[in-house]
């Protein structure tokens, strides 16, 4: 056995299934050649390594909510049933649909939403609650540092309210349910179609394109998204930014939403993207300080500011995006200067910015 | 205003009380009848373990988080037909590795080009003795290999599984599994130099 056939075997000779004869002809060429016996010493340590790691990781978030919530709202699994038997068991459902919804209809037949308390003991204006309660129009539900709180959002999804968070009930009709959230954080899990589920905020409105995300706003006024599924639209006025799955972005009262950035952007790129976003005479050195942090995993985040830097320095911002993630074929560093509409919107699917249908994407 | 942080922080990685391995036959009798809070007893004994082999197949916190929460809605939708042929746990990390490899397969979503990352703050998170920095390094390493050879080395290396069943859920025969676990091997030697 000569090297290159040592080399060969060594996979096998760490893994244990060598035949007894290949075993005894490696074992043959590892007595006379040192250089083999380092690469399978250092072959066994990775496979040791490897086999030491940690066979649990704790998730950086309680991923449980979202597992209920959607279990919460599948039918029970089919069976197959003869005809005879299915039009029997319709039936029996029907009626028992029937009692179900004339008991809930009792309980419920007031306007609002159901809110329970998931810790202490919540608010509904002066109230506090200690079991199921409804929200009307107009409502406060406050926590306070001992408190949570959960809020079915009609038949569309939940909401659940972390402590020290004030929000209101603003009101539902059939084609928007609207809360404003005062203070403090809110994590929504949405499942009906786009458009239907508004947050406003003293900053911005958050509105849901399919999807989960986290809210907060801080004593000023001042919030921040993050979007863990689908897509959430910040809207202030003329302004609307969608931030996708994965990114974040701030928003500042008498401002507006900034410019969505990656969840794991580094803390020095995100000091300059605020510089940048509400600190309009700092923005020049903030596009200095963003270009030479960027990675290619703030691709979107360049590709926002194309068009929110002066024309002067979107070369500049063309320049590190293509280097990060090179443009398609038709997207030229001309068209992109110029502000092409059609160039731009090309890059952002690229980007994976038009990723879902019912998500169009309305630019910065 | 909220710091980015303090909110990944907000939703917490609390674990409640989780049950004991003698209490699983009665967990899954009960989830099977539906009892969500049963369900949900199930879910915490079991999700680090399933989080961490996602994490591990996909590099990609966003959709390890996604995938664990897909897997566990597969369980709640298929656990009545679970027979207790083989182990609950063997059972739910088959379900997890195909559903990682369905959706690796069908559903290469833009976002993943830009997304993609090695999240180290996301491997911190599980206490180990062997040194930190030097799992670390480790994880970062396999982080970096590509999609085939890290499917590969995880469920070799780590999770202990044989060629030929790897070969049978990538549908590749299995002299492509052992060259797969031949480079992985070969690009973590020379990362880890």
């Amino acid at each position: 056995m000569n090297c290159t056939e040592a080399h060969a075997s060594l996979d096998d000779s760490v893994d244990g299934t060598l035949s007894p004869v290949e075993s005894l002809a490696l074992d043959a060429h590892l007595a006379r050649c040192p250089r083999c016996r380092e690469a399978l010493a250092s072959l066994r340590a990775l496979r040791d390594a490897a086999a030491s790691l940690p066979h649990e990781i704790t998730p950086g978030r309680d991923l449980w909510p979202e597992i209920v919530a959607a279990t919460a709202a599948r039918p029970a699994p089919s069976r197959r049933l003869t005809l005879p038997l299915a039009l029997a068991a319709a039936a029996v459902v029907v009626l028992v649909a029937i009692g179900a919804w004339s008991w809930q209809h009792r309980a419920t037949r007031q306007p609002g939403w159901t809110v329970a308390p998931l810790a202490g003991t919540p608010h509904v204006g002066a109230t506090p609650i200690s079991g199921d309660a409804r929200l009307r129009p107009g409502d406060w539900l406050e926590t306070d540092d001992a408190s949570r709180a959960r809020l079915d959002v009609g038949a569309i999804g939940e909401v659940r309210l972390e402590a020290n968070s004030r929000v209101r009930f603003v009101g539902t009709a059939a084609n928007q349910h609207r809360l404003e959230l005062a203070r403090g954080t809110l994590h929504a899990l949405i499942w009906s179609p786009p458009r239907l589920f508004f947050v406003d905020t003293p900053a911005a409105t958050a509105i849901d394109l399919g999807c989960a995300y986290t809210l907060a706003v801080d004593a000023e006024g001042h919030g921040i998204v993050r979007v863990t599924a689908g897509y959430v639209a910040l809207e202030n006025g003329p302004r609307t930014v969608v931030v996708p799955a994965g990114m974040m972005c701030a928003a500042r009262r008498g401002t507006g939403p900034g410019t969505p950035f990656a969840a794991d952007a580094s803390p020095a790129l995100r000091a300059a993207l605020d510089r940048f976003d509400f600190h309009p005479a700092e923005r020049t050195a903030a596009l200095d300080e963003i270009l030479r942090e960027s990675r290619r995993e703030d691709s979107v985040t360049l590709w926002h500011l194309l068009s929110q830097v002066p024309a002067g320095r979107r070369g500049d911002v063309f320049d590190q995006l293509a280097a990060l993630h090179p443009p398609p074929e038709e997207v030229t560093r001309e068209g992109i200067l110029r502000a092409d509409a059609v160039m731009l919107t090309r890059w952002a699917g690229e980007l994976g910015l038009i990723a879902a249908s019912d998500a169009p994407y309305r630019g910065p | 205003m909220p710091h980015v942080d303090e909110i990944a922080a907000l939703p917490g990685s609390a674990v409640t009380d989780s049950p004991t391995p003698a209490d699983e036959p009665h967990l899954i009798r009960r989830a099977q009848q539906r009892d969500a809070a049963a369900f949900e007893r199930l879910y915490r004994l079991h999700v680090r373990r399933v989080y961490a082999l996602c994490l591990r197949m996909t590099a990609n916190v966003v959709r390890a988080e996604e995938l664990t929460q897909t897997a566990f809605i597969a369980v709640w939708d298929r656990l009545p037909r679970f027979r207790g042929e083989s182990a609950f746990g063997s059972w739910l990390h088959r379900l997890a590795v195909n559903i990682v490899l369905m959706d690796m397969r069908t559903a290469r979503r833009r976002e993943e080009r830009i997304f993609s990352t090695c999240d180290l703050p996301a491997f911190e998170r599980a206490g180990v003795p062997m040194h930190a920095s030097v799992r670390l390094d480790l994880e970062q390493a396999i982080a970096a290999l590509p999609p085939q050879a890290r499917i590969v080395f995880v469920l070799h290396d780590i999770e202990g599984w044989k060629h030929a069943e790897i070969a049978t859920h990538l549908g590749i025969a299995t002299g492509t599994a052992k060259t797969h676990l031949h480079h992985a091997r070969k690009h973590l030697q020379h990362a880890l130099q």
